[in-house]
């Protein structure tokens, strides 16, 4: 089992000419393991992606420290694996390639890492697009790629900045089925960021909603939804009512962003 | 074709002396002597070799360079400022001095052109491998990715269109280079042949010299473009 603690991070980003510095992240605590689905809700600019980043080892905190089974995160690596807002993948490399990216890295051996890419693929249901460039497939269907690259890595964390934030309505709804379809299967650590209220409820066992910047935690709710999930649980009176809470939460913070603007 | 009809209607409507202007039918004419009695197939031949030579030494050179500093900055910062002079420096004006040093034999003309060649081709590496998108190098990191392996599976694969572009252009300019070369201080290669026809006032040799020329260069970037399709399907899919 996996425990991912964030221990007093702080992020400040270096001002520059004619600006003060920007204080992106107070300090924030954090601990989070027994395969939970953890879902980060926040307005724009608190700083999701940068505490997001600092536990992939992508960007490193002004203070305080991130550890992963104990271990301080230095920098970025395999044990976690990240999944971003914008397209990633390799484009020279086809849908195959793209998801065995990190086994070759790792010196898997071909057989073996086209065996591991072929389940996956049929887990995302892109049977059949094997050998298509990235740029032959819709945005949906990159996403599901490109999560299925991190996970084909077997992280012990999977972080997801956004990953469906640029798609429409209905690919998204099947897209966080798919997601937590595999997650009911395969019980992995996930700390997904997301400022969609139903989509953060869908899918946490736990809720974490940030203040406006200098982002911190500011509510922490256990989602006690039963599993498998389906969609028809979002008109739920237990879905409901953690919506309207949480409506609440995000509001008290958007108002306080447009005060400030 | 236009080209073609007024340069006829000057040269056979004698508008131009025959001295300064051969006109078409005389080039064609001079060009096939040239072909069959004076060996000019051994010319084209040795400056088709000059400048390929040349052009793949200073490719094998200042693509892994160019790499380099691309992906890393403090190499960048280091050799920058020296490849950035170099590159103002004229390929031609070394010729006199390389003459000197390397004699006028074949070293000297492959010199030239990798004079020419390198610090372009390094400098425009540079840019382009620095370019790289920097969300794919991250998404590689978190994929377990090394440096090396950010510089062999992202940052190459990704520069390596631009750079079979780059190293296109460059070739086109290489073709000038090993002209000039020629027309200094040789005793083969088409450069050469187009000196000894102006000492003869045979401007037909010059000419036809001169559409070879441009039409090699035409031939290698069809080659070069085909072969750059071949290689990068997935840019085009
Ligand atoms: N590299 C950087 N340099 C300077 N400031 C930065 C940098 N990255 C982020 N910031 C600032 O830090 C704050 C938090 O940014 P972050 O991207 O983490 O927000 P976010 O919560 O992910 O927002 P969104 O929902 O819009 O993605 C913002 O004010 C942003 O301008
Ligand atoms: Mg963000």
């Amino acid at each position: 089992m996996t425990t991912l603690v964030i221990d007093q991070v702080t992020r400040t980003f270096p001002a520059r000419q004619g600006h003060a510095p920007t204080r992106a992240l107070e300090p924030v605590d954090l601990s989070i393991g027994n395969n939970d689905f953890v879902t980060i809700l926040g307005p724009s600019g608190c700083g999701k992606s940068t505490l997001l980043r600092i536990v992939a080892g992508l960007d490193h905190p002004t203070s305080g420290k991130v550890l992963l089974d104990g271990h301080e995160v230095k920098g970025p690596g395999a044990d976690r694996g990240m999944v971003f807002q914008s397209y990633t993948l390799f484009p020279w490399l086809t849908v195959r390639e793209n998801i065995a990216f990190g086994l070759r890295e790792r010196g898997v051996p071909e057989g073996k890492r086209n065996a591991v890419a072929d389940r996956f693929i049929q887990q995302i249901g892109l049977k059949g697009f094997e050998n298509h460039w990235p740029k032959q497939l819709s945005g949906g269907m990159q996403q599901r790629c490109a999560i299925a690259r991190a996970l084909a890595n077997d992280p012990k964390i999977l972080l997801l900045d956004e990953p469906f934030g640029a798609l429409d309505n209905q690919t998204r709804v099947l897209m966080q089925e798919m997601l937590l379809g595999i997650w009911e299967r395969d019980q992995k650590t996930v700390l997904f960021v997301t400022h969609d209220i139903e989509e953060a409820i869908f899918l946490g066992s736990r809720v974490l909603v940030m203040s406006a910047r200098p982002g911190r935690i500011k509510a922490d709710i256990k989602i006690d939804l039963p599993h498998p999930r389906s969609y028809k649980i979002k008109t739920s009176p237990e879905f409901v009512a953690l919506k309207e809470r949480l409506v609440e939460e995000i509001r008290a913070e958007a108002l306080k962003v447009a005060a400030e603007a | 074709m236009l080209f073609v009809a007024a340069w006829s209607l000057a040269t056979f409507g004698g508008y131009v002396s025959k001295t300064f202007l051969a006109d078409p039918l005389t080039m064609l004419r001079e060009g096939w002597d040239l072909l069959v009695k004076f060996g000019f197939l051994y010319d084209i031949g040795m400056t088709v070799w000059r400048v390929v030579g040349g052009f793949v030494l200073a490719a094998a050179i200042a693509v892994p360079l160019g790499l380099l500093m691309g992906a890393y900055k403090p190499i960048e910062a280091f050799l920058e400022p020296f490849v950035s002079f170099a590159r103002y420096l004229p390929a031609s004006a070394f010729i006199p001095l390389l003459i000197l040093w390397a004699g006028i034999g074949e070293l000297q003309k492959l010199l030239i052109i990798f004079i020419g060649s390198v610090f372009q081709i390094i400098l425009m590496i540079t840019v382009t491998v620095g370019n790289t998108r920097r969300d794919l190098v991250e998404a590689a990191y978190t994929l377990g990715a090394s440096d090396r392996g950010i510089i062999g599976r992202v940052l190459l694969p990704s520069a390596a269109p631009d750079i079979a572009e780059i190293l296109r252009l460059v070739l086109g300019w290489a073709w000038t280079y090993v002209i000039v070369a020629e027309l200094i201080g040789s005793s083969s290669g088409i450069g050469h042949m187009i000196t000894d026809s102006q000492a003869l006032l045979n401007t037909g040799q010059i000419i036809f010299g001169i559409i070879v020329i441009g039409l090699i260069g035409l031939i290698s970037d069809f080659l070069f473009k085909a072969f750059n399709a071949w290689l990068f399907p997935w840019k085009l899919a």
